[in-house]
């Protein structure tokens, strides 16, 4: 009999930390997740806040790196010509040092755009804030 | 040679990009890695070689991954047409398959009772019924893609060409949408099967017009081959590719319909336009040679009597001749109803805010 009640408790003990180790690591993928929808939520915020001035690709990725937001080259370079071709950006290619550079820079229309939409994250933080 | 890696890499990318923007990608990427390796040889303090060159390309992502980023999502049949599409699959399905049953139990009744050969006809008529299911699925597929392709697609810049942004929709159309306005779903369907099959049939069995003698001596309907008769004319089948065209548009027409669920004045402008061209087909025929192949001799050979082959030939060609004179007074009658629907159908009291404005 106690040797039966001593199973009965190492199979609750068992179960008990399957479903701990395997409900973090289901928590953890599901955080990763949500923090990549947080991420794409402001991703053009942030691109568009770092081309008031001219900047290559590859410098910009470093920017925004050096400010805490990491972003992966396959998701900025298609972002950039879709920013491109929506009117928000302008791009021109230069030669340095035998290297050609595509050059991105904010149009009139993204520098009318750029306040509104920091206006807008404003407001949203603002609201996230009385909410949490 | 890890310019040669770069390169063959840059290629494989572009190899996957449409023609337009593939040279200003390729440069783009190329630019992108040099400056990654730079940074990397700078990090490092080693020469750029082919192992940093593996590392950075490894990072970067495979060439479908990368190509794939700047194209965004493709669809053969995309989320809008999905529906309809496993819709009318499905019901064409499952007509051809009861089609196929039918067929089966007609050969069955045909031939002299023999285990061997009916395990033969039902073996056959298996093999017939897999390809037919093939061959319409594939069919269905098609129209879809090319639905999908003309109305939904997406152009190189990721802009979605095709039907007008829709207006918002607002529930009162649910009561205040009348009767005429509405469009009958089953309707619509059977007139997509009608058109379809009627495409399928005369285009790819026509031999099935055509008399024949079973084993029992019993008259059927045949697939074609020497010993039977063919019904209609080659003046007939001239006009086919008119009517398979006449066919196809109307499928197109009536799956917008089934999208949009109500008619309009351009919906019914459109099957105006197909109903003139079935009457002119109509005319056409009406007015020139014989649409019918059978002679007084072949009649008689299937008979066995030269006096009822001769009194049975004109019936049919007037039989025939009455069929077109309907198609052509029916058509008339559905353009009268038509324009008379547009003449009167009155605007919506209320107005659906454009959902862009």
């Amino acid at each position: 009999m106690f040797d039966f009640i001593n199973t009965i408790n190492l199979d609750i003990l068992c179960i008990t930390q399957y479903n701990v180790v395997y409900g973090e690591l289901m928590t953890n993928e599901s955080f990763e997740n949500a923090i990549l929808e947080l991420r794409r939520g402001v991703i053009v915020l942030a691109v568009l806040s770092k081309l008031g001035e001219e900047q290559y690709g590859y410098s910009l990725i470093n920017g925004l790196k050096e400010q805490g937001f990491e972003i992966d080259q396959g998701t900025l370079y298609p972002l950039l010509r879709r920013l491109e071709t929506q009117g928000l950006l302008n791009s021109k290619w230069r030669i340095e040092a035998d290297r050609p550079r595509r050059y991105y820079s904010l149009s009139a229309e993204g520098r009318v755009l750029l306040p509104r939409l920091k206006n807008e994250w404003n407001s949203i933080v603002l609201i996230m804030k009385k909410m949490l | 040679m890890s310019n040669n890696l770069v390169d063959t890499y840059v290629l494989e990318v572009g190899r996957r990009l449409p023609k337009k923007i593939r040279a200003d990608i390729e440069a783009e990427i190329r630019s992108i890695l040099q400056d990654m390796l730079d940074e990397r040889s700078q990090k490092s303090g080693k020469p750029v070689d082919e192992e940093m060159t593996l590392e950075v390309l490894k990072a970067y992502g495979s060439p479908d991954k990368v190509a794939g980023t700047y194209l965004g999502d493709r669809y053969l049949i995309g989320p809008r047409l999905y529906p309809t599409f496993i819709l009318v699959l499905r019901i064409v399905l499952m007509v051809a398959g009861i089609g196929a049953a039918i067929g089966l139990g007609v050969a069955l009744s045909q031939t002299i009772y023999n285990p061997y050969h009916d395990f033969q006809t039902v073996v056959t008529a298996i093999g017939n019924l897999i390809v037919t299911l093939l061959f319409v699925l594939g069919n269905v597929v098609l129209i879809f893609a090319i639905l999908e392709w003309a109305l939904f697609r997406a152009d190189t810049q990721g802009n979605v060409k095709g039907l007008p942004r829709e207006k918002a929709w607002d529930p009162r159309l649910l009561t205040r949408l009348s009767p005429p306005d509405q469009v009958k779903m089953a309707e619509t369907i059977l007139e997509i099967l009608a058109s379809f099959a009627a495409i399928v049939i005369f285009n790819f069995f026509p031999g099935i017009f055509s008399f024949g003698f079973g084993i029992s001596g019993v008259w059927y309907i045949g697939m074609g081959n020497l010993t039977n008769v063919p019904l209609l004319s080659q003046a007939f089948f001239y006009y086919i590719p008119y009517l398979t065209l006449v066919w196809s548009l109307t499928i197109i027409l009536d799956i917008v319909l089934l999208r949009m669920g109500h008619w309009n004045t351009a919906a019914r402008i459109c099957l105006i336009g197909l109903k003139v061209i079935g009457i002119m087909i109509a005319a056409f025929m009406l007015a020139g040679p014989s649409l019918l192949a059978v002679t007084t001799g072949t009649l008689t050979t299937m008979i066995g009597s030269a006096e009822s082959a001769q009194s049975m030939l004109p019936i049919l060609s007037q039989l025939v001749h009455l069929v077109l004179w309907l198609a052509m007074i029916l058509g008339v009658l559905d353009v009268v109803r038509l324009t008379y629907r547009i003449i009167t159908s009155r605007q919506l009291p209320f107005n659906i805010p454009d959902q862009n404005q």
